[in-house]
């Protein structure tokens, strides 16, 4: 078989004709990946798993597949962890935290796990990028907290996917989960009731679509009565559906403002009594090298911040400079993305996830909230045309239109005559599949994973990366010196948020100085070298008994280097060390001679 | 859709022992002891097994160090499940150093089983059931029996108290060899403090405003052990398990563990008592105060009351937590450092100041360091959107209005039973389980220390809020001050008392009446306690001569063992009326009328003849115990009107109270109609009519 490849150039067409070679016929695509991974489909939990484990074999020396625990069902919480062990062990590199799905129906998550580890590996080596971000980072992914929900998501016909699977009593009857909806026409969605009744019913055909059931305006009749979603009264309380699977949120679960049921409603008894947000919690809290988290969510397109709650205040300045920082350009990697902070832009959230990581971890945390339906008008055209009412993509109409012209219908359930057990002739449909509205059209997941994946490996690379540049040595007389270090920190985010600061919750960095017979006479920062050394002023001294172990509290904000200055006895080899639990370790040595 | 019933039932191991404990002679324990672990385990199993028919023993999870958390059911075990009957939880020793309260515990349990035949304790261990779990924190209640004592209320977690990036690396040192870990008192013409002339034993701060001179720095008694310049401020351990439950957690603050539930003790009490719903009301021992000083009328509880030489020495290492905040942060508040220059320092004076002035806490949050709330900075982040305008619900932590009554009527039963009336110290609770009871629980919870110290002299003598910063207004008087006048105190603080922070019993001085130190001396002079090292001197390596002396480790936190046989038995017979109060669901009426045509009516009414309503507002306002449910056995379309065939009521109050159904339905002459009641705390009921 033979290949053509045409090049076009300035003046020549040149034609060049190919001889196969053993087999391998892709040779010239590009690029020849490695693994063929599909991203135009939906993966469940064991198909997610799998394509995890295929990468973990492609690539052994890099990824690796394990467990932090078992969900309520029995299933593994899978963690995915890519280091390059060349580089050092993963507790001394900046680690970025992935995890998603903690809401059951909120899959696409789970993808971007799985695209973001398969273009991680199959581009290492090939762009600079991202195998210096390979090499300087560690990545733990956690494609999916909450396996139950998401293989019941796809495994049910619907309905309280939102939730994780412990059993809970919703009705107060003292029987848990025993009245779910049921898939009366077994088609595999749990649909709309709705019985014919000419002129007495509350309900009509709307004139945008006649798919759409309105309710009838003040003073008119309808044909139609709304008789709820698919079920029967399971338990025989005289109750349609009213206990279903689970009934909680699991992300209401986390011990940072976690508060009782009544203030925020789905929290469970307790933080962390759900053994998905157990087994995470313990993972962080034992992973303090982690500087950077992303927990992605769906829908509405947003990049979100704590604080859930207004209650807990907002960060500290400093803080937030570098969230907006990191925020603003995703709003530029992610188009349609708004940059928000959770309790003003979105409701009120207590006991959150990323509250958890930012307030009790010190770890920069984003939740991005998957999919904008306005990813459907791409052009200023058709986003001005959605204001008239005659479009068909006028609201409410849209969602018809863009599921007939671009989904070919895949989307939608029409009405259907059914024999209800208890109410009779009726009619089942009504209703959108649940690969849609929350989730793009299969022929848009790849962008989203793209475009995600890549505002969080900015995120990755701009966690705290320490550096130690030059250091001066100066003799003052005898044997004292005066030593200026540089220390450094050229990326965005902090080694140790203001927040974390103030409450004690990441270790503070180290400043240590070693050698023969050295005493530290004192240390003192500036701010500019340059500057001090044209025009020396009177410095603060560090008030520390030990110089030699020097603790910075509030670590090295983002984008700065600052000059530690020494005053020195001794002679002979100094090493200098800058030990950042999230920005990693630098150490120097120089000589104390004139 | 298959129907699941999940009854939750609980494991109970019997323990079959050798002969030699059913002998009876390790079961005889006389009370004149605080027990240590082994010898409280090796009591409880002989209990059990000397009491099978009545005690069961269950450890509910194990510490760090793999201490088991033993659990005692006592109850009748004829007639219904004991996990549907109402039940007492007695919980004790979460608290580290609380050792009385456990004793307490123990011996309610002795009591309750030797008097079994007795009416009211028959009717207590035949209606329902008393939980006994009387020590929550064996680690930390371990530290009674190390080599030289401390006091000691945390767990055996190693926490990084200064985050200084070494564990545990600084505890106390015993100086003067005397298996005891006291205070330090160094002359120091920096010091903030003097000799209490009026007890020369006691220290006070300073009033230069008098034209007093500061003479001594405090510390605790100890060495510099990692040369940071503090001394003793990473100590072993740990978490204090009342600091780490989630009503009102004081997050980042000392003793309270990295999260809310962090600990393996927490966890172990919560996965048990949510299984537990059957628990009515909640009895604890411990450093809180809510039944000698019942809540003011406005639900709040009494002022914290701990020792000063214990706030003074806390002082001296709040610094600790924060060296090397290098600018911002508190730096320009403080006068001190500038753009990424200067280190935060922070004077002893200043720390004084900022102490005396109440709010030390507020600017720390504990040795950690505080959050700092509601900072302004303009955010690059959008706009709120109109649902962020909803005003956030903020979960209660007052007693409600309607359940006040219950508790101050049952704190007036304690005065009455136990003769307590002030308090001996007490902590603020913060992430305490008694707390979590009635605030998150729903039920009626209680805390005391079990003991209290006479009333002191009335009037005269220096003001209550001189040298640790109670705001003026505190209760008159040198002594202590009454119930009353505790209460008055409270309330006239208000909101003020709650929210200020405070570092458990620790550092109650900066908050509460000070000079608390010279009433308990009283009491222990009065009592022959031997409970105050007199000042020595000892030769220090830092500070060369230093006087070391003060409180005994636990002198001020538990009466001597002899009292616990005497206030075990009111404490008894407390617990025995509390159960006495549940409520207890009845079918009242029930009647069926033939219509004819096949019609009946079904007439019910469900009474609560306890004495407690099947619901504290409180719990009805949190959804933490559910509604008491109605269903009448009927298949469901066979009512044609009235109630639905599962119909609830959200709270019955007791004393006889009644709520009416009735129901229309279809069915034939002959055939049975049940009604089912269950409430969570009232335990269930059943009746059934013969239609005619």
């Amino acid at each position: 078989m033979k290949h053509r490849i045409v090049h076009l150039g300035l003046a020549a067409v040149i034609a060049l004709i190919l001889l196969p070679r053993g087999g391998m016929t892709q040779k010239f695509s590009d690029p020849p990946f490695k693994v063929k991974l599909d991203f135009n489909r939906w993966h469940d939990t064991d198909e997610l798993y799998a394509d995890m484990r295929k990468l973990a074999a492609a690539w052994p020396k890099f990824v690796k597949t394990s467990s932090i625990g078992k969900s309520h069902q029995g299933r593994e919480i899978m963690l995915v962890t890519v280091n390059n062990p060349d580089t050092g062990p993963e507790m001394s590199k900046a680690a970025m935290f992935i995890e998603a799905n903690v809401h059951g129906n909120e899959i696409q998550g789970g993808e971007i796990c799985l695209y973001t580890v398969w273009y991680l590996m199959e581009n290492y080596g090939r762009l600079e990028a991202v195998t210096r971000l390979v090499d300087e980072r560690v990545f733990y992914l956690i494609p999916t907290i909450n396996p139950d929900g998401r293989q019941y998501f796809f495994e049910s016909p619907g309905g309280s996917a939102r939730t994780g699977h412990v059993p809970v009593d919703d009705d107060n009857d003292g029987l848990f989960d025993e009245d779910g909806p049921d898939d009366l026409n077994g088609n595999g969605v749990i649909e709309q009731i709705r019985k014919y009744a000419p002129g007495q019913g509350t309900h009509r055909p709307s004139r945008l679509d006649p798919r759409l059931l309105e309710p009838v305006p003040f003073g008119e009749t309808g044909d139609y009565i709304l008789l709820g979603s698919e079920g029967i009264d399971n338990d025989k309380d005289g109750r349609v559906n009213e206990d279903g699977p689970g009934g909680y949120d699991g992300n209401r679960n986390y011990p940072s403002d976690w508060q009782p049921n009544y203030i925020q409603s789905g929290a469970m008894d307790y933080p962390t009594q759900l053994p998905e947000a157990r087994a995470e919690v313990e993972f962080l809290a034992s992973h303090p090298n982690i500087a950077g988290v992303q927990s992605y969510h769906n829908f509405g397109g947003m990049i979100l911040r704590g604080p859930g709650a207004e209650a807990v205040g907002e960060y500290p300045r400093a803080d937030v400079q570098a969230y907006d920082e990191l925020g603003r350009n995703g709003e530029r990697i992610l188009p349609f993305y708004r940059y928000i902070v959770i309790w003003s832009g979105l409701y009120t959230v207590h006991g959150g996830f990323i509250d958890f990581t930012n307030d009790t971890l010190g770890m920069i945390s984003f939740s991005n909230e998957l999919w904008s339906n306005e990813q459907y008008y791409t052009s200023a055209e058709l986003k001005e045309q959605q204001k008239d009412p005659d479009s068909p993509i006028a609201p409410q109409k849209s969602r018809f239109f863009f599921d007939d012209k671009l989904e070919f219908g895949d989307q939608f359930l029409d009405w259907k005559p059914f024999r209800h057990p208890d109410y009779g002739d009726v009619e089942i449909g009504g209703t959108w599949k649940k690969f849609t509205g929350r989730v793009p059209p299969r022929f848009m997941l790849e962008e989203l994973c793209h475009r995600n994946m890549a505002f969080t490996l900015y995120q990755a690379d701009e966690m705290p990366l320490v550096r130690l540049g030059e250091t001066s040595v100066e003799k003052v007389g005898g044997d004292v010196y005066r030593a200026f270090v540089d220390i450094s920190n050229p990326k965005v985010a902090p080694t140790i948020l203001e927040k974390a600061a103030q409450n004690n919750t990441v270790r503070p960095d180290l400043l240590t100085l070693e050698g023969k017979n050295l005493e530290v006479i004192s240390a003192s920062w500036i701010d500019n070298k340059a500057v001090y050394k044209l025009r020396p002023s009177v410095t603060s001294l560090i008030d520390q008994k030990n110089l030699k172990r020097i603790l910075i509290r509030n670590g090295l904000p983002g984008k700065t280097t600052r000059t530690i200055m020494y005053f020195l006895k001794g002679s002979g080899e100094i090493t200098v060390k800058y030990d950042s639990v999230k920005g990693g370790t630098a150490a120097k040595t120089f000589k104390l001679r004139s | 859709m298959n129907p699941r019933k999940r009854a939750f039932r609980s494991r109970w191991a019997w323990f079959a022992l050798p002969a030699l404990f059913l002998a009876g002679g390790a079961a005889a324990q006389d009370f004149s002891k605080y027990l240590n672990n082994a010898e409280m385990t090796a009591w409880l199993k002989s209990f059990a097994s000397a009491h099978k028919a009545l005690v069961k023993l269950e450890s509910i999870g194990k510490t760090l160090e793999n201490r088991d958390l033993w659990m005692l059911a006592i109850a009748n075990p004829a007639g219904v499940p004991a996990e549907e009957r109402p039940a007492l939880l007695l919980a004790a020793n979460f608290e580290g150093d609380q050792l009385f309260g456990g004793a307490l515990a123990m011996f309610t349990a002795d009591y309750l089983v030797k008097n079994a035949s007795r009416t009211e304790v028959k009717k207590c261990l035949d209606e329902g059931v008393v939980y006994i779990l009387p020590r929550a924190n064996p680690d930390g209640a371990e530290a009674r029996w190390a080599p030289v004592l401390w006091d000691r209320r945390t767990n055996a977690t190693p926490v990084d108290d200064d985050n200084d990036g070494r564990v545990d690396e600084d505890g106390p040192d015993d100086l003067n060899k005397d298996g005891l870990i006291t205070f330090m008192r160094v002359a120091d013409p920096s010091g903030a403090f003097i000799v209490d002339p009026e007890d020369k034993r006691a220290m006070r701060r300073a009033d230069p405003k008098k034209g007093e001179k500061g003479e001594y720095a405090l510390y605790w008694e100890g060495i510099d052990n990692d040369g940071d310049g503090f001394i003793n401020e990473d100590p072993p351990g740990g978490v204090n398990i009342n600091r780490n439950f989630m009503h009102e957690y004081p997050y980042h603050k000392s003793e309270a563990g990295r999260y809310m539930v962090s600990e393996a003790e927490t966890r172990a009490v919560l996965e048990w008592i949510v299984k537990h719903r059957n628990i009515a009301a909640i009895l604890t021992f411990g450093a809180s105060d809510n039944l000698i000083i019942p809540p003011t009328s406005s639900g709040q509880l009494g002022p914290a009351r701990g020792l000063d030489l214990v706030s003074f020495a806390e002082a001296s290492v709040v610094g600790a937590g924060k060296t090397g905040m290098f600018a911002g942060g508190l730096a320009s508040l403080l006068g001190r450092g500038g753009r990424g220059g200067g280190e935060m320092m922070i004077s002893e004076d200043m720390l004084q100041m900022i102490m005396a002035s109440g709010g030390l806490e507020m600017l720390f949050g504990g040795r950690g360091g505080g959050a700092q709330r509601g900072g302004t900075a303009a955010s690059g982040a959008q706009q709120p959107s109109g649902r962020a305008a909803m005003p956030a619900r903020q979960a209660a932590t007052t007693v409600n209005a309607s359940d006040l009554d219950y508790f101050r009527m049952i704190a007036q039963k304690y005065a009455e039973i136990t003769g307590l009336r002030t308090p001996p110290l007490s902590a603020k609770p913060e992430g305490a389980f008694f707390q979590y009871g009635y605030f998150q629980f729903g039920v009626p919870s209680f805390s005391t220390p079990g003991w209290g110290l006479p009333d002191g002299p009335r009037g005269g003598g220096p003001g209550m809020s001189q040298g640790g910063g109670a705001p003026a207004g505190g209760p008159p008087g040198g002594g202590l001050p009454s119930a009353a006048q505790i209460q008055q105190f409270a309330a006239a603080m208000g909101q003020r008392a709650g929210a200020l922070g405070q570092r458990g019993a620790a550092a109650a001085g900066g908050e509460a009446p000070a000079g608390i130190d010279k009433a308990i001396l009283q009491w222990m002079d009065k009592e022959k306690i031997d409970g105050f090292v007199p000042w020595t001197k000892v030769k220090h390596p830092d500070f060369g001569e230093v006087e070391v002396g003060g409180f005994k480790p636990y002198a001020a936190t538990n009466p001597s063992a002899a009292k616990i046989a005497e206030l075990g038995k009111s404490h008894a017979e407390f617990a025995l009326y509390l159960t006495s109060l549940f409520p207890r669901i009845r079918v009242a009426e029930l009647e069926a009328k033939n219509h004819g045509g096949g019609l009946f009516r079904i007439k019910a009414e469900v009474s609560n003849e306890g004495f407690l309503p099947t619901a504290l507002a409180h719990a009805v306002i949190a959804r933490a115990v559910k509604p008491t449910m109605v269903q009448l056995q009927v298949p469901p379309e066979s009512i044609v009107s009235g109630s639905a065939k599962t119909s609830f009521i959200q709270a019955l109050n007791g004393s006889g109270k009644r709520q009416k159904f009735e129901w229309l339905i279809q069915a034939k002459p002959g055939e049975t109609v049940a009604l089912k009641i269950v409430s969570q705390k009232g335990g269930a009921a059943a009746a059934s009519v013969v239609l005619k």
